[in-house]
């Protein structure tokens, strides 16, 4: 029973709830019983003194009168007053012998003993006058204010319990829910969902956040089974023609026919090895670690320092890459992997766009985006490749027979993904317009990094 | 150059050692981290290679327990892991190289030889001078014989490196990490079109060529042919 938690819960306000009412209960009686007691002693001590009053002006026989007289009247205080030498004058009280203050004195009466607290004073010429009252009755006034307290407390752990049980009940049929769905889960069923209320309380959000990381780790799942069977199908044909050229060596008639062979092979091997650090490093960048070394980075001292770096080799190649960046943009993000983003996407246009192809990497502000906008006047892409071309090992048709992994694009994705920018290709009539937008930038320059910084050509490269 | 190779993997290990053997190289070779630790603090060694994943004793345990001891020994640390963040633990834990399995016996060797005789960072003059070819650091000139050379600032990056390793081989990774800071592998061959710009404004109409390509290692610029 008392593992459930909101029966715990309920049981333990249940039990502070019941201490507070015994606290109050106690609190209460013996506040009441100081008050009754001095009420008693007040009326007590009024009345000697009204009957000491009666000495000074009627004399003894005035007082033997009056305690007479207020003995016969019902339900009025005892009375008894003795003579200097201990004889009884008058009153129910006399020649008892008690001292003067306060005592207690038990009579038995025809209704059984009677227990009396007396005030024994002494008049002048050494009278004693006692004056007594039953304190049952006090008695009685505490045990009603008990027998109150009693029932409210009874009531509080009656209700307690009750709500106790109500709470725990309601709140653990949600849980059974939820439980039940991740032992389907468990079981295999991840198309299984915990039930939503609807009632938007604590418990429901708590589902609908579950919800949403069972549908990303279902993601996750389907993008991993989707990965391992892409390197299992896509390196396949280099594993093959490693082992082919392999065999091409071990029958080899010449020396340079197996030295080809050979070098052959290694060079299968650096490309397969080039394949699994891309892998990898994508695998990296989505497990999202490197979230903790970001730090502002202006995108136009980056574009720079890569265009300055392919420049020459484009030029080399007959093609022409130009920068378009004025101000600085910074956001915050990782340098290095931003770097390796953007030396992905100049060397993607610059491999698919042909000879004499013109590339330019803008740096621009988009309304509230940063954009890195990387555009080639090539063939570009057909609109219903588009999205596809960020998947690992996708490659379109027609560059098949040219050397690439299928991974830099996939890369670039991941990157952006890590940086929360997104990617969107465009037609630029001809060729392709791959825009990176960054959500957020400020304008203030940054001192970027230094080996870019450092080697940033003075004026845009062309 | 006397070496200490710390690699578990029997193999591996065997082979780094005939390989630094047939290089010239004395080479002790240990398969176990513990056994490492204690060679690397008894003996004098130029250069050690450290494989980072060991049984008993973790590499990057065993470079911050050298370090801690005051051994200045170069360390290049050998990994399997070719993370980010990795190679950064490497060197923070007072690697001075790191290199990803598997690589060519090439690279292993440049970088061998690019560590020993290191000079210390804070000895590292403001002119660096190879025959008549000279850099000056601080003013960010280049001069041969006397006539000035105009650099891109890469490279000037690009020689500066070259004339720090002058006499030794640098691979195109080496300069890709040092030069660029790239810590993967363009397609593109950014090394080769820099090198040969630069080649071509400093040995281009020369009598003796300073900069010189070692086949299937990478660059050497040395004075001797």
């Amino acid at each position: 029973m008392f593992r459930s938690t909101s029966l715990r819960l309920a049981a333990f306000y249940t039990a502070a709830f019941a201490l507070s009412v015994v606290v109050l209960g106690a609190i209460t009686l013996l506040t009441t019983r100081a008050a009754l007691k001095a009420e008693f002693d007040a009326r007590l001590g009024a009345e000697a003194a009204a009957l000491a009053q009666e000495f000074r002006t009627e004399g003894l026989s005035g007082v033997v009168q009056a305690v007479r007289e207020r003995d016969r009247t019902p339900g009025a205080l005892d009375y008894g007053l003795d003579a200097p030498d201990g004889a009884a004058l008058a009153g129910r009280l006399a020649g008892s012998r008690q001292g003067p203050g306060w005592s207690t004195l038990r009579l038995s009466t025809a209704h059984g003993p009677e227990s009396l607290r007396v005030l024994t004073t002494t008049l002048p010429g050494g009278y004693a006058l006692r004056i007594g009252d039953d304190d049952a009755r006090n008695d009685a006034l505490e045990a009603t204010v008990l027998a109150g307290f009693g029932w409210a407390f009874a009531g509080v752990v009656v209700l307690g319990i009750l709500g106790g049980l109500g709470l725990s009940y309601g709140v653990h049929r949600r849980l059974n829910a939820m439980s039940g769905a991740a032992e389907a889960i468990i079981n295999g069923d991840f198309t299984r969902r915990i039930p939503l209320r609807g009632s938007d309380d604590e418990l429901d959000r708590l589902a609908a956040t579950l919800n949403r990381m069972l549908d990303r780790i279902t993601l996750l799942m389907e993008s991993l089974r989707q990965v391992s069977s892409d390197v299992a199908h896509d390196l396949r044909t280099p594993l093959t023609r490693l082992r082919q050229r392999l065999e091409a060596s071990r029958t080899a008639v010449t020396p340079a026919e197996r030295t080809a062979a050979i070098t052959g092979a290694l060079e299968d091997v650096d490309a397969l090895l080039d394949t699994f650090a891309g892998l990898l490093r994508i695998a990296q960048i989505e497990a999202g670690a490197r979230r903790a070394a970001f730090r502002p980075v202006d995108l136009s001292v980056l574009a720079r320092a890569v265009v300055g770096d392919f420049a020459p080799s484009a030029e080399d190649a007959g093609q022409r890459l130009a920068l378009v960046a004025s101000e600085p943009l910074a956001i915050d993000g990782d340098p290095e992997l931003l770097t390796q983003m953007l030396v992905n996407l100049v060397e993607n246009a610059l491999r698919h766009a042909g000879e004499r192809a013109r590339v330019s990497v803008r740096v621009e502000q988009h309304g509230q985006a940063a954009v890195v906008a990387v555009v080639d006047d090539g063939p570009g892409v057909p609109a219903a490749e588009r999205e596809r071309i960020f998947d690992r090992f996708y490659r379109l048709e027609r560059s098949r027979s040219t050397p690439g992994s299928g991974l830099g694009l996939a890369l670039v994705a991941a990157v952006a993904r890590l940086h929360g920018a997104s990617v969107t290709l465009a037609d630029a009539a001809p060729g392709l317009d791959v825009r990176v937008a960054f959500a957020s930038f400020t304008r203030r320059p940054t001192l970027g990094f230094p080996n870019v910084a450092d080697s940033a050509p003075s004026a845009p490269v062309a | 150059m006397k070496l200490l190779v710390v690699e578990d993997d029997r193999e591996a290990g065997a082979y780094l050692k005939r390989a630094l053997n047939q290089a010239g190289h004395t080479v002790d070779h240990v398969a176990d981290g513990r056994e490492g630790l204690l060679l690397a603090a008894a003996e004098s060694y130029d250069v050690i290679v450290l494989d980072r994943m060991l049984p008993k004793m973790d590499g990057l345990a065993i470079v911050r327990t050298i370090r801690a001891s005051g051994v200045k020994t170069p360390v290049l640390l050998l990994t399997a892991l070719g993370g980010i963040d990795d190679r950064v633990e490497g060197l923070e834990a007072g690697g001075d190289d790191y290199l990803v399995k598997p690589f060519a016996i090439a690279e292993l060797m440049a970088r061998v030889n690019a560590l020993a005789r290191r000079p210390p960072p804070q000895d590292a003059p403001t002119a660096l001078q190879v025959a008549d070819l000279r850099l000056d650091r601080l003013a960010r000139t280049v001069t041969r014989g006397g006539d000035r050379i105009e650099l891109q600032p890469r490279e000037f990056q690009l020689l500066e490196y070259l004339m720090r390793h002058a006499g030794r081989v640098v691979t195109r990774t080496m300069l890709l990490e040092s030069v660029w800071d790239y810590h993967f592998d363009p397609k593109t061959n950014i090394v080769e079109t820099h090198m040969s710009r630069l080649r071509a404004k400093v040995d281009r109409g020369r009598a003796r060529e300073l900069i010189h390509t070692v086949r299937g290692a990478g660059y050497c610029l040395r004075e001797d042919a």
